[in-house]
């Protein structure tokens, strides 16, 4: 939780009268609280003790006394168990009660009857999100991803409205891609010639080879293939042929001579060369007759191979043939009529209204919202402006007014209003249409969809939460959740681009690394004999051994996001993110996880034989993955992964200029390759190091049995993996499967707290402050009376005033 | 490509091996850097941006390292001077040694860790060009300062058709938080246009080809940007309206965002007038085809973008993040299946640092790449385009062990169209690196400011 700059708060709950003066505050503090603090915390932080820069005895001005700042860690370690340190006696149950209380209500001044929901910071669409929304209001896929930079992040998410720039260089390419998606979007045909694809995997004769689904040509080899099309109306036909020119990694020399023919006409020839991913097309026209009609491609290399051969193939995407040319022969446009329901008025203010009604009905999806009075005027006044000019029609018209919707702030950011009826003078709920917006960008990263917007026109959304709820999670967008939140709060968006090197992994695990290092030896001296031997040796071990490959990583990526889908969708306990006796497989992974009897590519939900050292999300492949370095695994980044994501207990950062890991290798004066183990021991041996290792250590030591690639190992440099150890909090265990029961049941509430606050802050778009608290504490307890259940915890959060309101903006002005 | 030439390492065969498995989703390249065109038929004498003589302008870039360099390695023995002998770090800029400076005793210490502890790599990264202390939060009130790049654009941006430009090498970010409690937005980003605005760069050599060149075939091109332009201005007038509507009714933060985007919306405005009166210098190349997965390759385009932007004078300003700061970055290509940021950590142990040593020079080596070609390539004067440029290459970290941000490493290359006299060593006793910067904006014609972050004066040196 995130240390709160001390604004307006005060401000806005004094009034309430569940809040102390602060006179009142102090005296409780110096009656109630001061006597805990003696008896507990002064043998560190007080009598002259500071630890931690933190002394309660030198606090003395009221201000100092109620900054909250020191509070929130107070309430972060004593729940914790981490304070009292070192084994002394906690708090009992009611002493903490009372600190709480304190806290909470004299230091935070939190009403929990009304909370202040915080202020969210307009949120820009994130390029997820962005994406999403065009698809649901257009039908197109624009690839953000690709086209767009990446958003920054802010409290670990990508949809932190503070963290959210709008550079001119993205705000060019909104502009470039409101203009591509509105052109790929709106037919402004009504009629065209009609189309007809032939896929180039119906090609078919010599050498005609398949990769990647397509059709392959080879450019070391002759190749002839041909498909063919039959037509029913004479006229003119245009034939356009797709090809792809793509090469493997770097130019090479290998040249083909490429004949295209229609009809046995040869339409085309000529030497292609090397390219990478390069597309191609040749159109030709023609008069047809109806009957069959053939497409032929040749292609003959004209570089012989011998030499460096050549690795570029010559992809056949497809073959179009449109036609009859001829107009009276058009058929209708596919989707025109989805856009231009009606014929185009030929009167100028026929067609002004026409174009005012078709944009207004845009706009407002577009917006997520009513439109004020003038946006449609303006907007049918911009399509005017282009259809008026020479050579524009109507329906480019509209489409241009279209772009500039997609261009527009009150698309790109989700502008939220208070409902007309104020809770109190300094909080509003958020008006309906920014709940709906709320909702669906939460549950389903894009767009409300009608049902919500109608539910908020007739202003009965706010009453229809958890069916809404229920309809959403079941809706196929609420994929988009899943993928979102893990890939962030797990990371397992890294999973397909982190850097790894599974031979480098694999061999250490088998205590091979001399060998590797003996074959770099006899590269360096050019000794190839000893070099294929010893190449062949490493292949060996490292080919006995799944592959590693892109499809082993999105089936990592995707069993973490199917299996959140499965508790989310289930309303499983949430505990069982931690533990339980299930995951989703296909063969693949299976293989890299040693279980059987399960074949082929999809996931599907397997449960685990008895005493697998799965189930959960810690021990699948994509957190263990993105807790590793490239080369090896890290205990230390597996354990802080812990204490950030799943007890919230975050140690303090390293002290500056302290050694890495390896470093600790070099006082193996032995010559033994030391294991993770053997290593940080001597690391702990620091008493700099110490404090926050022994916390997260001998977590990230428990999962030593999981390579740097999530497989399962027994061995690390040949020598046997222990994994056993003591959480600083005093349990015990002897395997991985122990300490996510630890976790699971002795740590529930800690879990609770910290998946309540990543969940929060994804569904908010804010960091959560210390006024937040309350709200938090609510939903722990929701669900913790509802066995953990997921839905608790979504319900907690859709209910909750952050997420149900928003400051009013005499507040906001306040705070800034 | 063949499997038994001895002259591979295991790691570069265990990549060609497992190639096809990446290349549908990664290889978009065009193999290797595009072949520039002769400066004779790109640029017509007189044909220049703003310039009406067939003087020069001088341009300006940064181009960041991660993690420092091993300082044993990289500074030159000797009193320095002319005469001076490259280090083995910097050995591979042997050609274009007359051209550079080498420059020690610079400082960021901004980047110290102060009252704020750990975090030295996002703020060595986000301190860089600013010289300002940024604000230790995960998000809510990011604070760093303006960088000098775009001190220098605010006031000579308008001479080009791009103010400035944005370019880095990282296509993958990371998830998640960043460095020790630090927003990510300071380890990705160099320039910052406000205090709380990082300029995100642009990672695809092709997006950044077509957005200063236009799209399409070579021959269309010009005239394709021109088209897309003049449909995009009503566009704009459009959406500043709604801007302007929607900014009415908001406040504090929510306004500062708006009006991120209306003054993103004007700088477009301004392009597009400046388009439409100027000559838009067009290379007769074809554009990258992508991002290429070869890390070197991409590095080497990234530079040539940077060339033909200056090139074709389209800016005179620039950044270019190798890698972000902390870059965890292994180079199995030259054997090192490790992580970068880990082996900094090396505790001298001899065998980490000479890998660290061999990533440091790998850096180097592609710069050399980059400024060779600087140097033959003509300006409309005569003079190479090196001569009318001043490429900082550097990093805000010393030693990447220590996470030292005294005497870094800093690379000065090009006489800033005699700004700076080159070929030499130059010690200076310390410094902090911003009083550099006000040498050189004073060199890029951008005489009035008086201070930048931590500045205390000017560097004459």
């Amino acid at each position: 939780m995130g240390l709160a700059i001390a604004l307006p708060v005060s401000l806005i709950v004094s009034s309430s009268s569940e809040a102390n003066s602060e006179p009142a505050s102090i005296e409780v503090y110096e009656t109630t609280v001061l006597p805990l603090l003696e008896k507990h915390c002064y043998e560190c932080h007080g009598d002259g003790y500071d630890k931690g820069k933190v002394a309660f005895d030198q606090l003395e001005t009221p201000d100092q006394i109620l900054a909250p700042e020191l509070w929130v860690k107070v309430l972060v370690n004593t729940r914790a168990g981490l304070m009292p340190a070192d084994k002394k006696p906690r708090l009992s149950a009611g002493e903490q009660a009372t600190l709480e209380r304190w806290i909470k209500r004299d230091v935070f001044r939190i009403d929990p009857k009304n909370p202040d929901p915080g202020r969210v910071t307009v949120r820009r669409l994130n390029r997820v999100e962005y994406r999403n929304t065009v698809r649901d209001l257009l039908g197109v896929d624009y690839n953000t991803e690709h086209e767009f930079p990446p958003d920054d992040t802010g409290y670990g998410f990508d949809n932190i409205g503070d963290a959210l720039t709008t550079s001119p260089m993205l705000m060019e390419k909104y502009v470039a891609a409101a203009q591509a998606i509105i052109n790929e979007a709106v037919p402004v045909m009504p009629r065209k010639p009609a189309e007809h694809r032939v896929a180039g995997t119906d090609f078919a004769g010599q050498n005609a080879r398949s990769k990647w689904g397509k059709r392959q040509l080879l450019f070391s080899e002759p190749a002839s293939v041909a498909a063919s099309y039959k037509n029913d109306l004479p006229g003119s036909y245009r034939v356009k042929f797709d090809l792809q020119v793509n090469g493997t990694y770097t130019p090479d020399p290998g040249k083909a001579r490429l004949v295209l023919k229609v009809d046995g006409k040869e339409v085309t020839s000529q030497e292609m060369v090397y390219h990478d991913e390069k597309d191609f097309e040749f159109e030709s026209t023609h008069r047809w007759k109806p009957g069959e009609h053939t497409f032929s491609i040749e292609l003959s290399p004209t570089v012989p191979s011998g030499g460096e051969k050549t690795t570029t193939d010559l992809f056949v995407d497809e073959v179009t043939v449109e036609g009859p040319l001829e107009a009276a022969q058009w058929v209708a446009t596919t989707d025109y009529d989805k856009f231009f329901p009606r014929a185009v008025p030929q009167d100028r203010e026929a067609r002004r209204v026409y174009a005012r009604e078709l944009l207004g009905a845009f706009a407002t999806r577009a917006y997520r919202r009513p439109l004020n009075d003038d946006t449609a005027d303006r907007l049918a006044g911009l399509a005017e402006a282009t259809y008026t000019q020479k050579g524009k029609s109507f329906e480019q018209g509209v489409a241009h007014a279209m772009a500039a919707v997609l261009a527009s702030p009150r698309f790109l950011f989700k502008l939220e209003q208070p409902a007309s009826h104020a809770v109190s003078a300094a909080v509003a709920d958020v008006d309906e249409y920014s709940l709906a917006s709320r909702l669906s960008y939460f549950l389903w990263s894009t767009m409300p969809d009608d049902e919500l917007l109608q539910l908020a026109a007739k202003g009965d959304l706010r009453r229809n939460i958890p069916a809404q709820i229920a309809r959403m999670l079941k809706d196929p967008r609420s994929e988009s959740f899943a993928r979102n939140f893990t890939g962030q709060w797990l990371q397992a968006r890294d999973v397909e681009g982190i850097a790894s090197n599974p031979r480098q992994i694999i061999l250490r695990d088998a205590g091979e690394e001399e060998t590797l290092r003996q074959l770099r030896q006899a590269w360096m001296k050019q000794d190839e004999t000893t070099a294929k031997i010893l190449a062949d040796k490493i292949d060996r071990i490292v080919e006995s051994k799944p592959d590693f490959d892109n499809d082993m990583r999105k089936a990592m990526r995707s069993e973490t996001e199917m299996y959140f889908a499965y508790v989310m969708r289930e309303n499983r306990p949430v505990t069982e993110l931690i533990d339980s006796n299930y995951t989703f497989l296909n063969e693949e992974l299976a293989k890299m996880y040693d279980i059987t009897g399960v074949s082929g590519k999809d996931l599907r939900k397997v449960t685990l034989p008895e005493g697998s050292a799965r189930g959960g999300v810690l021990t699948q492949g994509s957190a263990l993955l993105v807790t590793s370095n490239p080369d090896r695994t890290s205990p230390v980044k597996r354990g802080l992964f812990v204490l950030n994501n799943f007890l919230g207990t975050p140690p303090p950062p390293p002290p500056a200029n302290v050694p890495a890991l390896e470093a600790s290798e070099s006082e193996f004066k032995d010559g033994h390759d030391p294991t993770l183990r053997e290593v940080l021991k001597v690391h702990r041996e620091a008493p700099m190091c110490r404090s926050c290792h022994n916390r997260m250590d001998p977590i990230g030591l428990a999962f030593e049995n999981f390579n740097a690639i999530g497989a399962w190992r027994d061995t690390e440099r040949k020598q046997p993996i222990a994994a056993e150890g003591n959480l600083i909090t005093g349990e015990t265990f002897t395997s991985v499967a122990q300490l996510k029961k630890i976790l699971a049941n002795d740590h529930r509430e800690e879990f609770y707290r910290t998946l309540s606050t990543k969940l929060m802050t994804y569904a908010t778009g804010r960091g959560m402050e210390y006024y937040d608290v309350e709200t938090i504490d609510q939903i722990v307890k929701r669900l913790d009376d509802e066995d953990g259940k997921f839905g608790a915890l979504l319900t907690g959060i859709v209910e909750s005033a952050p997420f149900q309101k928003m400051r009013t903006q005499a507040t906001v002005t306040a705070a800034n | 490509m063949s499997d038994t030439k001895v002259s591979k390492t295991p790691e570069q065969l265990a990549s060609e091996r497992h190639a096809s498995f990446s290349r549908r989703r990664f290889l978009n390249g065009a193999g290797a850097a595009v072949a520039l065109p002769a400066m004779a038929s790109l640029m017509p004498r007189g044909a220049f941006a703003a310039s009406t003589k067939a003087t020069a302008p001088t341009r300006m870039a940064f181009v960041y390292i991660p993690n420092g360099a091993i300082p044993a390695a990289w500074w030159p023995a000797g009193e320095g001077g002319a005469d001076f002998a490259l280090s083995p770090t910097l050995a591979p800029l042997a050609k274009v040694q007359k051209s550079l400076q080498v420059i020690s005793g610079l400082e960021d210490l901004s980047a110290d860790p102060g009252p704020d502890g750990a975090g030295d790599h996002a703020r060595a990264g986000a301190t860089f060009l600013t010289g300002v202390r940024i604000k230790k939060t995960a998000g809510s009130d990011i604070h760093a300062g303006v960088s000098i790049d775009q001190v220098v654009a605010n006031q000579i941006g308008h001479l080009t058709r791009f103010p400035s430009l944005e370019l880095s090498c990282d296509v993958v970010r990371k998830s998640g938080e960043c460095d020790s409690g630090y927003a990510c937005a300071y380890e990705y980003n160099m320039a910052w246009r406000s205090h709380n605005e990082p300029l995100s760069p642009e990672h695809n050599p092709r997006f950044a080809f077509e957005r200063l060149f236009g799209d399409g075939p070579v021959k269309q091109r010009v005239a394709n940007l021109r088209r897309r332009q003049a449909e995009q201005n009503s566009i704009l007038d459009y959406v500043l309206a709604d801007a302007k509507s929607v900014n009415a009714k908001l406040d504090g933060r929510d306004r500062q965002k708006l009006d991120q985007y209306l003054t993103s919306v004007r700088e477009i405005e301004q392009r597009i007038e400046l388009t439409a009166k100027m000559k838009v210098q067009n290379p007769e190349i074809d554009a990258p085809a992508g991002v290429p997965v070869n890390y070197a390759e991409h590095v080497a385009l990234m530079f040539d973008m940077l060339l033909l932007a200056f090139q074709t004078d389209s800016t005179r300003v620039a950044t270019l993040l190798m890698a972000r700061e902390g870059s965890n970055r292994p180079f199995a290509d030259i054997g090192i299946a490790s992580g970068h940021h880990d082996l900094t950590h090396h505790k001298n142990s001899p065998e980490i640092i000479a890998k660290v040593q061999e990533i440091d020079r790998w850096y180097v080596t592609r710069l050399a790449a980059f400024l060779e070609k600087m140097d033959a390539t003509q300006d409309v004067d005569g003079q190479s385009l090196l001569h009318h440029s001043m490429i900082m290459y550097g990093s805000g970290n010393a030693d990447g062990n220590r996470h030292t941000h005294d005497n870094l490493p800093i690379v000065v290359a090009g006489a800033g169209s005699g700004t700076f006299k080159t070929g030499r060593y130059v010690k200076v006793k310390p410094t902090p690196l911003t009083n550099m910067f006000l040498t050189m904006a004073d060199g890029m014609g951008a005489s009035a400011i008086e201070k930048h972050g931590d500045s205390t004066g000017r560097l004459s040196i």
